[in-house]
């Protein structure tokens, strides 16, 4: 089986680290696959023949043998469906570990993925000031309720699993807040065991290697 | 055969009414000729009163032979592996399935729902505008190339990304001729209209119920 994975050369800062090849380079590496990456910059992502990969333009894809995959979601999906690295082997079990997936990519990754674009993008507009604060309530109110889930829980089921995986690359978009460490303590607790592992390192590193080699001339 | 509960709440106001999301998951059984059961949570103290069952107080959460599942994406795979009438039994056209309903989930819901949720709350200089505009191009040059999403027919993919699609805001937002075609086609499905039918039936019957008892 080969696998090619594709991923920008280069992203700035504030994007180093949290690119959705993350997820799936953690994925292969928690299961032991080895991969080959190609790189992409500005213009291929535009380009007729990536679209008709990716039909909005975003990585990762996914390759494998002829079969072309993309969304991040889908792809460690199919990635954990065929190891016991990422999903228990029990139907119960399984259909768990899938709900988690949908869970992060559905009602956390939202109300925290707009939050992260108005600290962003927008910070210093009027309207982002309004809004902040409305924002970062409905980011509470969904991480409350993750809290309450984690409270006697080292993972959300009973082992380590793609839910874990997800979830984790979706809090680690609030790293340019304090909100998990001075609010959510058993998230942040949950991300920092998640991202000791050393899949996640790997992945980690792998993804930020070409970055420092395609920086743009300062 | 199994026995699947699909778990809505015991009412909800008029507007969302036709568009909360057990009607997925009624839709994807209707498709595949399940039997269901619906059962309910209270709409009141919706945010506590079943966070045993799904950790968001949300709806809807769907049961089968004693296996409980929340997240109405993670329920319509979960169904559509248990019939060939809403996704291939092949590796490929499983694998494009899954592809197409997360696309529908978190690349498109994910702008589509807080640009409709700015809307509503009267911005009139929606910042949202642009992504969303980009996104619904996106899909248009898509559906303009063919009828189905993948597998060269339906799956649960396009009945995911047909209810993302059909919330009339979002297609009031520009002309785009083959998505609105795409919308039309998908929603003129009998499975679709028993489905909203029946959610719609469910909440006028609580309507009765509500005014009985106060």
């Amino acid at each position: 089986m080969s696998i090619k994975l594709t991923a920008f050369k280069w992203v700035p800062p504030f994007a180093q680290g949290l690119v959705r090849d993350l997820r799936v380079r953690w994925a292969l590496e928690e299961t032991g696959l080895s991969y080959e990456e190609c790189l992409i910059g500005q213009e291929e992502q535009n380009s007729k023949a990536y679209r008709e990969k990716q039909p909005f333009g975003q990585v990762p894809v996914y390759e494998e043998d002829g079969l072309v995959l993309f969304e991040s979601g889908a792809i460690l999906l199919h990635i954990a469906e065929r190891s016991e690295a990422l999903m228990p082997k029990d139907a119960n079990g399984r259909a768990r570990a899938r709900a988690w997936v949908f869970a992060a990519l559905n009602s956390i990754e939202p109300p925290v993925q707009n939050l992260v674009a108005i600290d962003l993008f927008y910070a210093n507009e009027e309207w982002a000031k309004l809004r902040r604060p409305g924002a970062a309530e409905f980011v509470d109110v969904r991480l409350r309720s993750l809290s309450k889930w984690m409270e006697g829980r080292e993972y959300l089921e009973e082992t380590f699993g793609a839910g874990d995986l997800m979830m984790v690359t979706v809090l680690r978009l609030l790293r340019h807040t304090d909100i998990l460490s001075k609010q959510h303590p058993l998230l942040e607790a949950h991300r920092l065991r998640c991202e000791a592992r050393p899949a996640f390192k790997k992945a980690l590193a792998a993804q930020m290697a070409p970055f420092a080699k395609y920086a743009p001339p300062a | 055969m199994s026995e699947l509960t699909i778990w809505t709440y015991d009412w909800v106001p008029e507007p969302p009414r036709g568009f909360v999301r057990d009607l997925r998951l009624r839709w994807a059984c209707e498709e595949a000729g399940f039997d269901y059961k619906v059962r309910t949570v209270a709409f009141d103290d919706r945010e506590t009163n079943h966070m045993a069952q799904q950790p968001f107080g949300q709806v809807p959460f769907l049961e089968d032979d004693g296996l409980e599942m929340f997240e109405s994406g993670a329920g319509l795979l979960h169904l559509a592996r248990k019939s060939d009438k809403l996704m291939p039994r092949d590796p490929k056209g499983e694998a494009q399935t899954s592809q197409w309903t997360i696309a529908a989930l978190n690349s498109i819901e994910m702008v589509s729902v807080p640009w409709w949720f700015l809307k509503i709350s009267g911005d009139k200089d929606n910042v949202l505008a642009g992504w969303m505009g980009k996104r619904l191009d996106q899909m248009e040059s898509v559906l303009s190339e063919r009828e189905w999403l993948c597998a060269g027919r339906f799956t649960v993919a396009d009945l995911l990304m047909a209810d993302v699609l059909r919330v009339p805001d979002v297609r009031a937002f520009g002309d785009r001729p083959a998505t609105e075609a795409y919308v039309a086609r998908i929603t003129d499905r009998p499975a679709f209209k028993k489905a909203r039918t029946d959610q719609i039936a469910h909440f006028e019957a609580a309507d009765q119920n509500r005014a009985a008892h106060r």
